[in-house]
């Protein structure tokens, strides 16, 4: 006969410390069978450690929480309704038995024992239960079913939900069950909505399962006495199913992605949108994701094998447009009379000029200066004094006119009769040469040098008339019955500034047109003063000291314009170039020039050197001359009128090899004119950028005799390619080929699907051949 | 033409001038150009050096030259071409060969200004220094005093409202037969509201973005909505918004932003007849935390046809989006008016707000919205903020931090009883340092019911290489070498918009839970705890006091 406990005593309620060391005080006693009625007292039938025999406890009446709390083998406990929350808390072995529901929290952190529930869980279940190896795992049993979270953290031990009479038909074991599971297993039978899919997996039950479930819903059914159901809930294993945690492998390999973002833009997003995303319409490129590093159309930038796409300096920089590197790239390759005889093609004086007195404009802009010194190319002009006279083109029948056989007339004429044109020449003087001839001291060009070139040019064929000073009437002449007339008469109205003195001023190139004549002044130790100290100043200046000057000061306004050989001569026979200084006057008695701030000089013979205007007043009206004097006239020399051309100092102050170049130009468009060709006014190659030539490559050569091939070694070849293989060399990817046309040319081309516009051939490229430009 | 021979390094800078230093290991070289192919501002580039030795072997003087010319990967000096540290160098690089490192004596802001035009670029303020939001953290952990939730375990519904809301009296409720019922006809207009997730893209533009970039946001904001079930949205920043988007279900979850410039409106009005849904809001921009008082331009290069059909304007011409709404003179002519007439585009059904950098005048624009029964909230967007094209004086040294501002705007509501009617959206430097949840929910707390984050999505999902060393900040050239800030489709098809969209999902799902993290301590699973500065402190007293927040240490 069991014990009874009461929970109530004299209508009181009796306190959970107190009924609890009564039913521990029954247990001490040796009773194995106690019935509790409880009133709402917490742990009941608890912690009954320390005894040698099984107690069954049987409870009615409210119970309080935690029933079975802390519950050990050998203790059973029976209520005989329903329980409030956590029954079986920390469950150590104890088989409770529960005739009616379990409130929340039922069986959390069970380790091991059973719980045989009658009716449904409350809210969460079987939270935190274990499985501690040593003991088998802990047991939950629900005859119909549980609330929502259930098995939270659940780390080991069985829970089977039966699924009889659920109070949500839909849903047997609540909303969001197994967050955090990750040990043990739920057997349910019935239907459910969704689960933690992150911590758990739903399957069929295995032959094991359903043997275990089999065995063991027997003394479940029969503990809470409703074994007449065994048959139904046994009767089809297709009917239960079961959850397990992942396992921690299986959870690291979780996609996280249920719909991965490609499924979702095809089936989602652009059956939304449309086909192709959003933008679709407006791209037509493939959607393809590209790497970093591309090939053919995709690269960013690709290479050009831009060879003669600019221009070498020396020959952008020679106004009379000398391609040196030509004459260089012959020399290498052992063409030394072919070299030399290029420069005719494009002046009719080249050691006169480039020779003798030219300011080498080319080596001012050689490349090769960056390195050791620039090329020599005056040596090339001197080289070139005994050329033979070039083949002339076939006689065309036709009349062209240049008046004026100075570098610009010369130029002109043996340009056009090269081509085939009869040239008639007209010069006011006896010689033909004109500034070269009469203005520049003998101490720079000697005379044999132009003797022997203009020798040359006279055989060429042109029909010279010296002595013929070409006035109105003259001109309308020559104009009719020529095709073309080229004017070419120089500057020759010295410019006299408005001052006091003036009118014993001696222009600078009547000085010196006197000084190579016997006509010469005696400027034995007389103080001359030259205003103006361009390279015209400058000749004067040492003119002036060969004539005996014992000074000479040289005053401009600005910094002087003048440079080069004129100037080097000039300071080292001592002539003072004083800037600014503006002239006010000239007082010949007191042998004085006085400036404007007052200070002066002293000066017992001046010239005046600022410059000369032509003398246009042979020229018809149709022909439009400048207000300031000069003829308005374009880079090829035409004028307003078609038929007439102008060119050189007539047009612009410059170099004789401006005047050369001028000519040459003129000539071209001369040459257009009279075959009925149009004249395409080619836009000069833009000069290759310094930077492009990789000097790297060349060695510094020490200073020497200057040898022709030498020379030649040294140009670097600046944007013409040497054919050096290197581009191919450093192409990583085996993009770059020589191919070698049947004509003898060649050229480095490039296979578009190897490269990857990395700009190694550019980066390599001695000559600055190769450029990188934006793919399109 | 220069002469040759007096060329030599005047007026040249030197590499230590800049501010990356292009670090080239030539053992370690095979010189494939992969570098020097991916450079965006072909900053480096293959040349050639000479190498020359001068030994002598003997016992005696016995001299011997060696000389070699070599190919090696040079930078440059040339500051229009400067290296910008954006390491897609390093990226590409088969053998670790190369690497730009930055140089803390560089003198970039002393010649970044050729021809007399000051220093423009992208992406942020340049001030590596921890932001005041770094400052802020969490300090109300409940676990007794409140219920104290689990972010693994229990449901969070973080959510806000984007829209003005009426107080209860103001609501035109009427009680019929024991039920509360809203009043029928026109007794009060009720303001449309949204409720969205408190963390939206920032406005970034089809234009300023590439198309990749932007779709790929785009589409992962509508897996977020769709797959995720989280109202993610996304402000679409001026230069229209394609109008597949336009015309599709997704574009509810699409601010529609106006400014300036009003690019793309005409294709925005002609398309609202075949719109299936509305937009989410529409954003009225009127500054940009990142460059305040400074307007955009798109170059005339990224005006693509793709751009020039979205915006409705030419190819290849410059667009300009001036400083200020032009033909608008008081803040009440420019607000009122430019609020009435978005908020009638919709039929007055979708929430309406501006948008201004962050200010010291912030208060009176907000004082001058609540007295404005259209406006829909009001967006602050603080100096850290980022952007595609600026003036480097203006993404430097203009503009105002978003703590102190947000906060002033919402004790100023709070002043007056109405912190629970005008939506604030905070932006600017949210997650500067990577700490997004903290920075958002920091921000919340101070007072903002939303948050805006724009440069962070472009790291997180994209891979930006910008950062506040001025690395990389070539948003504005065209030339992105990760594809985000490009129409050049050799550029922007380095990016998967599938992988962005990826990203984004992944970015918002982690803020999702790391939000949780902050807010489950306060017992906070359904409420956002807009204002609830108690839980905040400073690590910094003067901050704490600025904020008006508690110190602690």
């Amino acid at each position: 006969m069991a014990k009874v406990i009461e929970g109530n005593r004299n209508e009181q309620r009796t306190n959970s410390r107190v009924l609890d060391e009564e039913i521990r005080e029954a247990v001490r006693e040796g009773l194995t069978e106690i019935h509790v009625v409880a009133n709402g007292q917490h742990g009941i039938g608890g912690r009954l450690w320390g005894f040698p025999e099984p107690v069954t406890i049987t409870v009615e009446g409210p119970v309080g929480q935690r029933l079975g709390g802390m519950g050990i083998f050998g203790t059973k406990i029976i209520v005989k309704g329903s329980v409030s929350d956590d029954v079986g808390w920390l469950n150590c072995g104890a088989e409770i038995v529960v005739l009616g529901d379990a409130g929340n929290g039922a069986h959390n952190a069970a380790a091991q024992g059973k719980l045989y529930v009658r009716g449904s869980g409350g809210a969460r279940c079987d939270t935190m239960t274990k499985h501690n190896p040593k003991y088998d795992p802990p047991q939950s049993w629900y005859f119909r079913d549980v609330g929502d979270t259930f098995a939270e953290f659940k780390a080991g031990g069985i829970a089977v939900i039966c699924g009889v009479e659920p109070r949500n038909r839909n849903n047997i074991i609540g909303y969001r069950p197994c967050v955090g599971m990750v040990g043990g297993v739920i057997y349910f039978r019935g239907p459910i909505e969704g689960y933690s899919e992150s911590d758990v997996r739903l399957l069929e039950l295995t032959p094991q399962d359903w043997q275990w479930l089999k065995t063991n819903m027997r003394p479940f059914l029969r503990a809470i006495e409703r074994e007449d159901h065994y048959r139904e809930l046994t009767k089809d294993a297709g009917a239960w199913r079961k959850l397990i945690p992942l396992t921690a492998r299986e959870r690291e390999k979780t996609r996280p992605f249920t719909v991965s973002l490609g499924e979702f833009r095809k089936a989602v997003w652009e059956a939304g949108v449309g086909a192709g995303g959003i933008f679709a319409e407006y791209i037509d490129h493939p959607g393809t994701v590209l790497p970093y590093i591309t090939t053919g159309q995709d690269r960013r930038l690709r290479p050009s094998w831009n060879n003669g796409k600019y221009a070498p300096p020396c020959e952008y920089t020679c106004p009379s447009g000398i391609p040196t590197w030509q004459r260089t790239r012959l020399i290498r390759e052992g063409k030394l009379s072919e070299a030399l005889e290029l420069v005719l093609a494009y002046s009719p004086l080249p050691a006169s000029v480039c020779g003798e007195i030219c300011a080498h404009l080319c080596m001012q802009g050689c490349t090769r200066g960056l390195i050791d010194r620039p090329l020599d190319t005056e040596e090339f002009g001197k080289a070139s004094l005994e050329l033979s006279l070039p083949e002339r083109g076939k006689p065309t029948g036709k009349r062209v006119a240049v008046i004026g056989a100075g570098p610009g007339g010369l130029s002109a004429a043996w340009q056009l009769a090269l081509k085939g044109h009869s040239v008639d020449l007209y010069e006011a003087e006896e010689k033909i040469g004109g500034k070269l001839e009469y203005f520049i001291p003998k101490r720079r060009l000697p005379r044999r040098i132009l003797s022997a070139e203009l020798g040359r040019f006279r055989k060429m064929g042109v029909s010279v008339h010296t002595g013929v000073r070409v006035d109105r009437e003259r001109f309308d002449e020559i104009y009719a019955s020529h095709e073309a007339v080229v004017v070419a008469c120089g500057a020759h109205k010295p410019r006299i500034p408005d001052m006091k003195g003036a009118s014993d001023m001696v222009p600078a190139y009547d000085f010196l047109r006197r000084a190579n004549t016997k006509e010469a002044p005696d400027l034995a130790g007389k103080k001359v003063v030259v205003i103006g100290a361009g390279n015209v100043g400058m000749d004067v200046a040492a003119e002036a000291f060969r004539l005996g000057a014992a000074a000479v000061t040289a005053v401009d306004i600005q910094e002087p314009a003048s440079f080069g050989k004129e100037r080097e001569i000039a300071e080292s026979l001592g002539t003072k170039v004083v800037w600014p200084r503006f002239v006010s006057s000239w007082s010949v008695k007191k042998g004085k020039v006085t400036f404007t701030d007052r200070t002066s000089v002293e000066a017992d013979h001046v010239v005046i050197s600022i410059g000369d205007t032509p003398l246009t007043g042979f020229l018809p009206e149709a022909v439009h001359v400048k207000k300031d004097g000069w003829i308005e006239a374009d880079e090829a020399g035409h004028t307003t009128d078609p038929k007439i051309f102008a060119i050189g100092d007539a047009v612009s102050p410059g170099l004789v090899t401006h005047a050369i170049g001028h000519g040459r130009q003129a000539a071209l468009a001369v040459d257009a004119l009279l075959t009925g060709r149009p004249f395409y006014r080619t836009e000069p190659r833009p000069v290759i950028p310094f930077e492009r030539i990789k000097t790297a490559y060349y060695e510094v050569c020490k200073a020497g005799p200057v040898e022709l091939d030498a020379e030649a070694n040294r140009c670097l070849s600046c944007g013409v390619c040497r054919d050096c293989h290197m581009c191919e060399a450093a192409c990583h990817y085996g993009a770059i080929s020589r191919v070698e046309h049947e004509d003898g040319t060649y050229e480095y081309v490039v296979d578009d699907s190897l490269c990857i516009g990395c700009g190694f051939c550019a980066g390599v490229c001695p000559c600055g051949i190769w450029e990188m430009e934006e793919n399109p | 033409m220069e002469s040759a021979v007096r060329l030599d390094h005047n007026h040249e800078l030197t590499v230590k001038d800049l501010p990356y230093i292009v670090v080239w290991r030539e053992d370690r070289c095979k010189r494939c150009g992969r570098c020097t192919a991916v450079c965006p501002m072909s900053a480096i580039e293959p040349s050639v050096v000479t190498r020359r030795e001068v030994s002598s072997g003997e016992a005696s003087p016995a001299p011997k030259v060696t000389r070699k010319t070599v190919v090696v990967v040079r930078q440059t000096t040339d500051i229009e071409r400067y290296c910008t540290g954006c390491g897609a160098c390093t990226l590409v690089c088969p053998n670790d060969a190369i690497e730009p490192v930055f140089n803390p004596q560089h003198k970039l802001l002393f010649h970044k200004n050729p021809g007399g035009h000051p220093y423009r670029r992208g992406g942020r303020r340049n001030d590596p220094r921890e932001s005041t939001l770094d400052h802020l953290k969490f300090t109300r952990i409940s676990m007794l005093t409140d219920p104290a939730l689990d972010a693994g375990r229990h449901e969070f519904r973080i959510r806000t409202y984007l829209g003005r809301i009426l107080p209860p009296e103001e609501m035109p409720f009427r009680v019929k037969e024991d039920k509360l019922m809203l009043a029928g006809g026109s007794v009060r207009f009720v303001p449309p509201v949204r409720e969205i997730y408190p963390v939206m893209i920032g406005s970034m533009s089809v234009g300023a973005l590439s198309p990749t970039m932007w779709e790929g946001l785009a589409m992962g904001v509508a897996y977020l909505n769709e797959v995720d079930h989280m109202p993610v949205v996304m402000a679409s920043g001026e230069g229209g918004i394609p109008p597949r988007l336009l015309k599709s279900r997704f574009i509810k979850y699409f601010i529609l932003q106006i400014a300036s410039g009003y690019f793309g409106w005409d294709e925005i009005i002609r398309a609202i007849p075949d719109m299936v849904d509305d937009p989410c809001a529409i954003e009225i921009k009127y500054g940009q935390g990142a460059k305040p008082g400074d307007g955009g331009l798109l170059m005339a290069e990224k005006v693509t046809k793709l751009i020039s059909e979205i915006r409705g304007v030419p190819q290849g011409v410059d667009l300009p989006s001036p400083p200020t709404h032009q033909t608008k003179y008081s803040i009440e002519e420019s607000v009122a008016k430019m609020i009435q007439a978005m908020s009638m585009a919709f039929g007055f059904r979708v929430p309406v707000y501006p948008k201004i950098s962050g200010t010291r005048t912030a208060k009176a624009v907000l004082n001058n919205l609540l007295r404005n029964p259209y406006a829909g909230g009001l967006s602050i967007d603080g100096e850290e903020g980022g952007t595609g094209a600026a003036y480097n004086v203006s993404l430097d040294k203009m503009g105002h931090p978003i703590a102190s501002n947000i906060r002033d705007c919402y004790l100023d509501l709070a002043r007056q009883g109405r912190q629970n009617e005008l939506p604030l959206i905070a932006a600017g430097g949210v997650g500067k340092k990577g700490g997004l949840a903290a920075n958002a929910a920091a921000l919340i707390m101070l007072g903002a019911s939303a948050v805006s984050v724009g440069k962070y999505m472009m790291q997180a999902a994209a891979g930006c290489f910008g950062d506040e060393m001025n690395r990389c900040n070539i948003c504005n050239i065209g030339r992105c070498p990760r594809g985000i800030t490009t129409q050049d489709p050799r550029l922007y098809r380095r990016l998967d918009p599938e992988k962005v969209a990826e990203r984004v999902v992944e970015v918002f799902r982690s803020l999702d839970v790391e939000l949780r993290k902050i807010f489950a301590p306060l017992g906070r699973s359904t409420e956002l705890p807009i204002g609830m500065s108690d839980a905040l402190c400073a690590d910094d007293a003067d901050i704490a006091e600025r904020l008006r927040i508690g110190y602690v240490c």
